[in-house]
């Protein structure tokens, strides 16, 4: 299988079938970046479209080649960030040089330690959790768990943290 | 903003219950055929260009932005009207004769020749990601970055 620099160059270079392999292996995570950044289906698609868009602008000078992916869930979450708040036309991200290493998360080929993870959890965590996973919003996850609705975006970063400290590190590398 | 995003994304993709629609899939694989060899892309500047109201045409935003790449500048106007959006520009100096600028999105492109001034005009293109290539016999295009524009 080609790694991501060869696939990459080979884009760059006019290979479609790369660019289609790559679209293969990322787009399902740049889809869920923007979702969960909080985007209606309409404005994740724009998200997505422009990540893709800044790959095809930058794709003869982007560094760190071996990376492409965390490269693109980065550009993803960036122009999400810019839909959400609702310009006509925002204004232009920096172009994207270093990754987020966060993005690593979604790296992993074994999501399913993600989810046991979670399930090592106590309560709410467990529930805020799945239900942060559903996109339920705010109001939702106050009313299903019995907690003031101001206090749903803390304790979820509550629970984020205690997860990142049970996440197996096979699950990020 | 932490790195909340990506975890949450992360718990998203193995779930399994939010998959990338095939028509998002689909239009990215479609982007390629975008793709220009050898084409330079101008690096944005001057883009805290404050928006004008235009007065002759009711509330419309209308922005200014300026791209730059080797000796050239391209200036756009994009501006948003009944659901379409116009783009207007001027690339200076001009680029010679027998230059053409293509305003394109991922569904539609319009050429259009330049001026004696190095100016051009395009309207009602469809809302989402637009950009401006430059043609010049001889040297390589250049282009803008994508902007979204959605009325």
């Amino acid at each position: 299988m080609a790694a991501d620099s060869d696939l990459v160059r080979a884009a760059a270079g006019g290979d479609r079938s790369a660019w289609d392999r790559l679209e293969t292996l990322y787009g399902p995570r740049m889809w869920s970046v923007a979702r969960a950044c909080g985007l209606s289906s309409d404005d994740a698609a724009d998200a997505v479209q422009g990540a893709w868009l800044r790959l095809l602008e930058r794709i003869t000078t982007i560094k760190d080649t071996e990376r492409v992916g965390a490269w693109l869930a980065t550009t993803t979450r960036r122009e999400a960030l810019l839909i959400q708040r609702k310009s006509q036309v925002p204004a232009l991200p920096a172009p994207v040089e270093v990754a987020d290493p966060a993005a690593a998360y979604l790296e992993s080929e074994h999501h399913t330690l993600l989810w046991e993870a979670v399930s090592a959890l106590r309560e709410p965590c467990r529930s805020i959790l799945r239900l942060a996973a559903a996109a339920v919003g705010n109001q939702q996850v106050a009313t299903r768990l019995g907690i003031p609705v101001g206090s749903v975006g803390p304790t979820r970063s509550r629970c984020l943290d205690k997860l990142r400290t049970r996440i197996p590190e096979e699950a990020v590398l | 903003m932490n790195d909340d995003a990506y975890l949450i994304a992360a718990l998203r993709l193995a779930s399994g219950d939010d998959p990338i629609p095939a028509r998002v899939s689909r239009a990215a694989r479609e982007l390629y055929s975008l793709r220009v060899p050898d084409v330079v892309t101008a690096d944005d500047v001057d883009t805290t260009v404050t928006w004008k109201v235009r007065s002759v045409s009711g509330d419309d935003g209308m922005r200014l932005l300026r791209f730059a790449a080797k000796e050239y500048v391209l200036d756009l106007e994009v501006s948003a009207d009944d659901g379409l959006i116009n783009v207007a520009g001027q690339v200076t100096p001009h680029p010679g004769a027998g230059s053409l600028v293509d305003v394109r999105t991922p569904s539609a492109t319009a050429s259009r020749g330049l001026s004696a001034t190095g100016q051009f005009a395009c309207a009602g293109l469809p809302p989402g990601w637009v950009h401006v290539i430059c043609y010049r016999p001889g040297q390589p295009p250049l282009a803008t970055r994508w902007l979204r524009v959605r009325p």
